[in-house]
């Protein structure tokens, strides 16, 4: 047994970050023309693609294993309080309405205030006294989910719109490659805020997969824990989504990897799953410049489909024995 | 001297039904106590109400300061609480699961400190569960797994033990086990045990205490001899009852009138 110190958790940061650094590093050499080192406006723009898809990566990660922890489901994801339904509703309400001559309403801060109001909504519905029950969160958030695919319907069958692309552009989950930095920088500051918030209550998230009575028997405000965790986790997503649209699967199997890797400890947890959604993600937006810029949700979507099956056929092979 | 618990006219309800009504008990250190009573009695809400997971109305006093006036960390240093199906991850390793005992002693980012994993090694020490620490938790048996939830409330390091219904789903060889071994730390640690059970005999040989439930109510405390009397379990159990007294043991009460047709 060793101990869980600050040296230990120092040192497991460290070397998640250079195994992301040697990832992103061998990215940055591979171009959709070619593979080796690039001239310095290239190695700019590949750069920027790295650091987006590694911050999106590591956001959706990160909230995905919160959302499992806290809500206390191995299948619980981060789209599923509603943020990329809310997002994607937003985003083509943004594009019918054709808000893009006022800079302030651009698309990423629709596709975030679409998720936001989702998120509030799912919240509002689903308290109780204010209290949070993880059965009656997944259930409304499977309605409003529900819901939003069907005002997104209904809008586009009444609109007789055929401008259309921008949304489906986005509900293909695609990394956004017309960003600005300081877009990318308060992305990346939303979610090392989050990050940090979350790793801050590591232990706690460990405890707080028992029932909860046991949990708080252990010491944790377990209602108090959830409102942080899922509002943290959720807005680490909304901001994830407004500069890439649903990417499926990292925040779903990354958990699961990461799980195989360290066991069940959740300190551990938390970031191993960050850092390989931070290295997936920017290993399918390699393969998405070398296949013709295919949408990295696809791409995500096609490796971690696959891996989940045989991740639950081990699983019940195991469970079998 | 203080009780460790003092519950003081304690009622609970689920809206207008009342589950718990003029609930007064007190618990001590060094001393084992059986919370008695058929399904439904109000057992399991009592311990939930007791560690401040539901809210009812009356005084619950823990070393004589109010239920509400504890922090939750502080109070899980003190009072240790195991449910009658505890959750567990079926991959988590027995080391991982005592280790959450000490959650309320953790610092920020979860860190912990020296004398939790000595906590932890003297505690898989006292349970002989030192060669189990690297074995998943599917992979033990029902008295192995119970073994491990009681390690996990005895790293918390606190003065009382409120267990809720501990010998479900062990055999009768673990259940006398489990109950020696309470018997145990109750007389070196000076522990406080509350102990809710359906076995009124096994209860009664290792109780100090029994505290037998109906309807809600306490309906009577004390030793065994003044509690396993068959008259009143038969108005809490709705059968009659027999009991053999024996010289310097507990008594012995078993259900009578069964027919061998009721048997079959």
């Amino acid at each position: 047994m060793k101990r869980w110190s600050a040296g230990r958790l120092i040192r497991w940061v460290v070397l998640g970050l250079l195994l992301w650094a040697a990832v992103a590093g061998g990215c940055l050499m591979v171009g959709s023309s070619g593979i080796g080192w690039p001239g310095s406006a290239v190695l700019r723009l590949r750069m920027q693609y790295t650091l987006t898809a590694s911050v999106v990566g590591a956001a959706l990660a990160c909230a995905g294993i919160a959302y499992q922890l806290v809500l206390r489901n191995p299948l619980a994801e981060p789209y599923l309080l509603g943020v990329s339904s809310g997002a994607s509703l937003a985003v083509y309400l943004w594009s019918l309405l054709h808000f893009s001559w006022l800079v302030l309403f651009n698309q990423q801060l629709f596709a975030f205030g679409g998720a936001v109001a989702t998120l509030a909504i799912v919240f509002i519905l689903a308290q109780r006294r204010g209290r949070l029950d993880p059965i009656s969160l997944l259930l409304v958030g499977v309605i409003v989910n529900a819901i939003n695919g069907s005002i997104f319907l209904l809008i586009f069958h009444l609109s007789k719109s055929q401008d259309i692309a921008q949304a489906f552009r986005f509900l293909a989950g695609g990394l956004q490659m017309d960003l600005a930095w300081a877009q990318i920088n308060l992305v990346a500051g939303c979610f090392a805020t989050g990050w940090i918030i979350l790793m801050y209550l590591g232990g706690q998230l460990g405890v707080g997969g028992l029932s909860e009575a046991e949990a708080e028997a252990l010491g944790v405000r377990v209602q108090r824990l959830r409102w942080i965790t899922l509002i943290v986790a959720s807005l680490m997503t909304a901001s994830a989504m407004a500069i890439s649209g649903p990417i499926g699967f990292v925040g779903l199997v990354c958990p699961h990897v990461a799980r195989l890797l360290v066991g069940s400890d959740s300190r551990k947890l938390i970031p191993i799953s960050t850092i390989l959604g931070a290295c997936l993600l920017a290993l399918a937006d390699v393969a998405s410049r070398r296949l013709n810029q295919l949408p990295v949700g696809v791409i995500s979507g096609f490796l971690g489909g696959p891996f989940f099956l045989v991740l639950l056929w081990r699983t019940r092979r195991q469970g079998a024995r | 001297m203080i009780p460790l618990l003092q519950v003081i006219d304690a009622h609970f309800s689920y809206g207008r039904q009342a589950i718990l009504q003029g609930i007064s008990l007190s618990l001590q250190r060094g001393a084992m106590t059986a919370l008695l009573g058929p399904n439904g009695a109000g057992k399991s809400t009592l311990i939930r109400l007791l560690i401040g997971h539901l809210h009812g109305q009356g005084k619950i006093l823990w070393e004589d300061r109010p239920l509400h006036r504890w922090r939750r960390r502080e109070l899980a240093r003190r009072v240790a609480y195991l449910p009658q199906s505890p959750a567990f991850d079926p991959g988590q390793k027995v080391s991982e699961v005592l280790r959450m005992g000490r959650a309320p002693y953790w610092g920020a980012f979860g860190l912990e400190s020296e004398h939790d994993l000595a906590v932890v090694g003297q505690v898989a020490k006292l349970l002989e569960l030192e060669d189990l620490l690297d074995r998943p938790m599917d992979q033990l048996s029902g008295g192995q797994r119970q073994r491990v939830f009681i390690g996990r409330c005895l790293t918390q390091e606190p003065a009382a033990l409120l267990l809720d219904e501990p010998n479900t789903y062990l055999d009768l060889r673990h259940q006398v086990d489990l109950l020696k071994l309470l018997r145990t730390l109750v007389r070196q640690r000076q522990l406080a045990v509350l102990m809710a059970s359906h076995d009124l005999n096994l209860a009664g040989q290792y109780a100090d205490q029994l505290l037998l439930m109906s309807q809600g109510r306490i309906v009577r405390q004390g030793t065994v001899q003044e509690v396993l009397e068959p008259q009143v379990l038969r108005l809490v159990y709705g059968l009659d009852m027999e009991r053999i007294d024996r010289a310097d043991r507990p008594p012995l009460v078993f259900p009578v009138h069964i027919s061998s047709s009721e048997i079959l």
